[in-house]
């Protein structure tokens, strides 16, 4: 339908030749094609590289037993972006650790699992500087021979964790579990499908949630691509526009699906740096991700296990930010044991002190993660079940009085927080 | 629907195929750009497309009788068939309460036929006049209802309560339909032209609708002339893969222009001068600076796209931006700004006015005449007036002094001549900022600060300017390279591998760098 000036002289031209030339012709063509796709891509790569550097976050997840995703066990990978590098192994469990943990309890310890996402996997974060470490090294410090097991995987909202822990969590029979809440969970706990609220209560609605999964592990088997993964800007840059897309696609389809349309147009999930504003209490999204909180607390508390939510607060300058938690109905508060770093944040906060990183994926820095510590141990202080597990445990150190708490934290919170420490520039 | 949106995308997706599909038959061409156009452009407002439809019934009517071709029966009762179901249709999109547009409609086509009887009893050569004065009323009374009747109304409300006398004022709540103050000119000039006996009208109101509503150009331009545009639509148009390219190369230069560097640098500009008051001499040039930069490069940007996305159609539309901060006086500035406009206000209000004939003073009264209602025509705002008075104002004093006679005999690879040349660059473009602080302040008030804060001394750090710097050092480099080489165009010559990278580098930028958000096209409200 379209005329090509330059195309009958060329049709006679072909048809004047044989087979073979023809032939030649086509996969000299092809070859041409080849190589202009093969320079396009390369120009991409650099032209990305110099002008916009992106953040190389690969996310080494793969599809669990129990229906949602989990990290790959043993892996061993990582992360750069303009702020920090960083190495992550995982373990052959699947947790971000550098051991390994028996289903069986050791005697006299006391074990917290924590559920979360990328902030409490530690991303943009050394293995020391995790949540997680700290907060077992706190307690070790305090005298509580403490384990804490990392079941966070990047992207999981409220009902992955909740699955996490049915099905694979309980069996290392925690004394405390802790779950991650952050705005991005109430859009991932209705795209992921995994539960739904029938006459308000929590109904399994699908057995699994394996969003490109089936892909990432057919690709991850080729070493080409792992290296692409790991290093190319423009594989980064697009993988996170097409990941953000298909989030998107499958948000509005299950929305459609349950008929729940709570976000107002232009409203999108709030990313890392959070900027979504906030939500009506009533809407289906929230009742949702309320009844699992609620749902996931009668379960643990029903094993004789205590439960405690942890808030990632919203940032939305160096010095400002803003509650997660509130998006929660306030009945749905007061029945939960809240972590809430915030208040800390915000007495923390200085124009030169950088709590979330800023031009990777927005996690927070070892500050971060040590002022959100802080707040998890003052508050697990009053746990009964860590204070019976705790005196279980008999072999550590006194604990230390009230007076050498509070100098113990002074002195630790100025730790490794000098100006000129990478993660905190 | 706007050339950077999605639904945009999806729009021309579903439109081009079929498109190939007909373009080999006229009619059905024709029809087909009709509907899609009314379907662009009523995206926004369906309403809106009543409008379109009432001046392009009476234009069409209106140049074969303004060219002195007998306007038949069967002409009247196209048109207001046209504008019959076009109304309904509309309506059948639009809200119920909207249905009373239906009997003004008719009641229009009634009083029309009443003008028509008038026209009939008139001797020949009058009967044409009267055509061209049914379009002129019918499109400037348009847009004098539609864009100025507020600022009218409010206009003598003010100056009668100066004089001590107090009257109601009365405000409507009007919407300006977005590009009405293009196809209005483009219709008039269609008329105009035809009366002038440059454009022979063709008896097809199928060829004339599709001409009058073509969507790469309905909203903000270029306003083209019949006698360039109008033979396009009669026949079938070529259409290659060269075309193609080179067309979609055209749109996604355009597009880089608007959404990398005019809406990046919108909100340094907005910042200062939505509060003027509260801002240091270096961020106020700054401002200044980034609107020269977004005005233009929205403007320009669109016309690109308009003609991108015409070529790969098959349509040739006229250049619109030829390099216009480059010009060294005022008069060199409109040659190359906004051609379409500053074209059609020389050829249909100044030389209408009596242009350079009637001696030195006159001509002085009809350049101010003209640029002032240039400057009214970009918006309802005396501001707008003030701009246009400005450049009336400078161009008569350049005009009186010979400055572009003078220019012309100095040459310009000699040290006197660069020294000559890129002063008068200098105090041009210099000029040129100074009027964009009158276009773009919110009021008189606001853009005294402006002046006033640009004479102090703090506030100048590299930080305030280098946004600014970044985005519009590319396309100086590239605009230079324009201006040295000759061609605007750049993308379509050279090596095939340099072009491909350019195209690449293009497109990268778009993905990487496009303003969050978006900003309007400035264009859009005129």
């Amino acid at each position: 339908m379209i005329s090509d000036p330059g195309a009958a002289a060329d049709g006679s031209r072909s048809s004047g030749c044989g087979a073979t030339s023809r032939g030649r012709g086509v996969a000299l063509r092809l070859l041409k094609m080849v190589a202009l796709t093969v320079y396009s891509l390369a120009f991409a790569e650099a032209f990305i590289r110099v002008f916009s550097p992106q953040a190389l976050v690969p996310r080494y997840v793969t599809g669990t037993a129990w229906g949602i995703r989990g990290n790959i066990p043993n892996a061993r990978y990582w992360h750069q972006t303009p702020e920090v590098k960083v190495q992550y192994r995982i373990n052959s469990q699947g947790m971000r650790a550098d051991r390994e943990y028996p289903f069986q309890k050791p005697a006299g310890t006391c074990r917290i699992a924590v559920f979360g996402d990328s902030f409490l996997v530690g991303y943009e974060l050394d293995l020391k500087d995790t949540f997680t470490t700290q907060l077992e090294q706190r307690l070790r410090a305090q005298g509580v021979r403490a384990e804490i097991l990392n079941f966070s995987v990047s992207g999981f909202g409220t009902a992955e964790m909740l699955r996490a822990y049915e099905k694979f969590g309980r069996k290392f029979d925690p004394d405390l579990v802790l779950f991650e809440w952050h705005s991005t969970d109430p859009d991932d706990n209705v795209r992921s499908g995994l539960y739904r609220l029938d006459d308000g209560k929590i109904k399994v609605d699908r057995s699994q949630y394996l969003p490109g999964i089936r892909t990432q592990d057919s690709l991850m088997k080729f070493r080409l691509y792992r290296i692409i993964a790991d290093n190319s800007h423009l594989y980064a840059f697009i993988r996170e526009r097409v990941a953000g897309s298909v989030k998107r696609l499958l948000l509005t389809r299950r929305r459609a699906l349950h008929g729940a349309t709570t976000t107002a147009p232009g409203e999108s999930a709030a990313d890392n740096q959070g900027s979504s504003p906030a939500r009506n209490w009533s809407s289906p999204d929230i009742k949702l991700s309320a009844a699992l909180l609620i749902h996931a607390q009668h379960m643990v508390i029903a094993e004789h296990r205590d439960f405690y939510v942890v808030e990632i607060p919203n940032r939305t300058s160096r010095t400002q930010f803003r509650s997660t938690v509130e998006r929660l109905p306030p009945d749905t508060r007061e029945r939960l044991k809240i972590i809430s770093p915030l208040a800390a944040f915000v007495r923390a906060a200085r124009p030169d002190l950088k709590l979330y990183y800023e031009q990777g994926h927005g996690h927070l820095t070892p500050t971060g993660a040590r002022i959100l510590t802080e707040e998890a141990l003052a508050a697990i202080e009053g746990s009964p079940q860590l204070a019976r597990c705790a005196s279980l445990s008999g072999e550590g150190p006194p604990q230390p009085s009230g007076m050498d708490l509070a100098r113990h934290k002074q002195a630790w919170l100025r730790g490794s927080d000098a100006p000129g420490h990478r993660g905190s520039q | 629907m706007l050339f950077n949106s999605g639904i945009f995308a999806l729009f021309f997706a579903l439109f081009f195929p079929l498109y190939v599909l007909v373009r080999q038959n006229v009619f059905w061409r024709n029809v087909l750009l009709i509907v899609a156009s009314y379907l662009f452009y009523g995206w926004w407002d369906a309403r809106f497309l009543i409008l379109v439809a009432i001046s392009t019934s009476v234009d069409y009517m209106a140049a074969l009788g303004a060219a002195g071709k007998p306007v038949f029966a069967g002409d009247r009762l196209k048109s207001a068939a046209f504008l019959l179901v076009v109304t309904g249709t509309c309506l059948a999109f639009a809200s119920r309460k909207d249905v009373w547009l239906m009997p003004l409609v008719v009641a229009g086509i009634l009083l029309a036929a009443g003008w028509l009887k008038v026209i009939d009893h008139a001797p020949p050569e009058r009967q044409r006049k009267y055509w061209l004065y049914l379009s002129l009323f019918t499109n400037l009374g348009i847009l004098a209802f539609f864009k100025y009747f507020n600022f009218f109304v409010g206009s003598v409300a003010a100056v009668l309560s100066s004089l001590g006398i107090e009257v109601e004022h009365i405000s409507l709540s009007i919407i300006l339909p977005v590009g009405l103050s293009f196809y209005t000119f483009q219709a008039i000039s269609r008329t105009m032209d035809s009366y002038r006996g440059k454009f022979d009208p063709a008896r097809s109101i199928v060829n004339y609708a599709a001409y009058h509503a073509f969507f790469p150009q309905l909203v903000a331009g270029p306003i083209e002339r019949a006698a360039h545009l109008m033979p396009q639509f009669e026949s079938v148009r070529p259409l290659n893969r060269s075309l193609i390219t080179t067309g979609a190369l055209l749109f996604v230069w355009g597009l880089y222009q608007k959404m990398v560097i005019a809406d990046n640098v919108a909100p340094i500009a907005n910042a200062v001068f939505s509060d003027p008051a509260n801002q240091t001499a270096g961020m106020t040039l700054a401002a200044v600076l980034a609107f020269t930069v977004q005005i233009y490069c929205d403007f320009c940007g669109y016309s690109n796209m308009a003609r991108g996305l015409a070529r790969c159609l098959g349509f040739d539309l006229v250049v619109n931006f030829n390099l216009p901060y480059f010009a060294r006086t005022p008069s060199e500035f409109w040659q190359r700004w906004h051609i379409s406009l500053s074209s059609w206000l020389r050829d249909y209000l100044y030389i209408s006015l009596g242009g350079n004939r009637n001696g030195r003073m006159m001509m002085y009264r009809n350049l101010m005449i003209t640029m002032l209602l240039g400057g009214l025509w970009h918006g309802a705002a005396w501001t707008f007036v003030a701009w246009g008075a400005f450049h009336g104002a400078i161009q008569v004093v350049y005009r009186a002094l010979h400055v572009d006679q003078l220019l012309e005999r100095i040459r310009f690879l000699t040290p006197a001549g660069i020294l000559i040349h890129m002063s008068s660059w200098v105090v041009t473009i210099t000029l040129v900022m100074a009027g964009w602080i009158l276009f773009r302040a919110r009021s008189f008030d606001d853009a005294t600060v402006i002046f006033s804060n640009l004479f102090g001394t703090e506030g100048y750090s590299r930080g305030t300017f280098w946004p600014v710097f970044v985005y519009a050092t590319p396309l100086l480099l590239v605009e230079i390279y324009q201006r040295m080489s000759g061609k605007l165009e750049i993308l379509n010559t050279g090596p095939f591998l340099v072009r491909h990278t350019a195209a690449l580098s293009i497109l990268l930028a778009l993905v990487l760098f496009s303003a969050p958000g978006g900003q309007e096209f400035i264009y859009f409200d005129f």
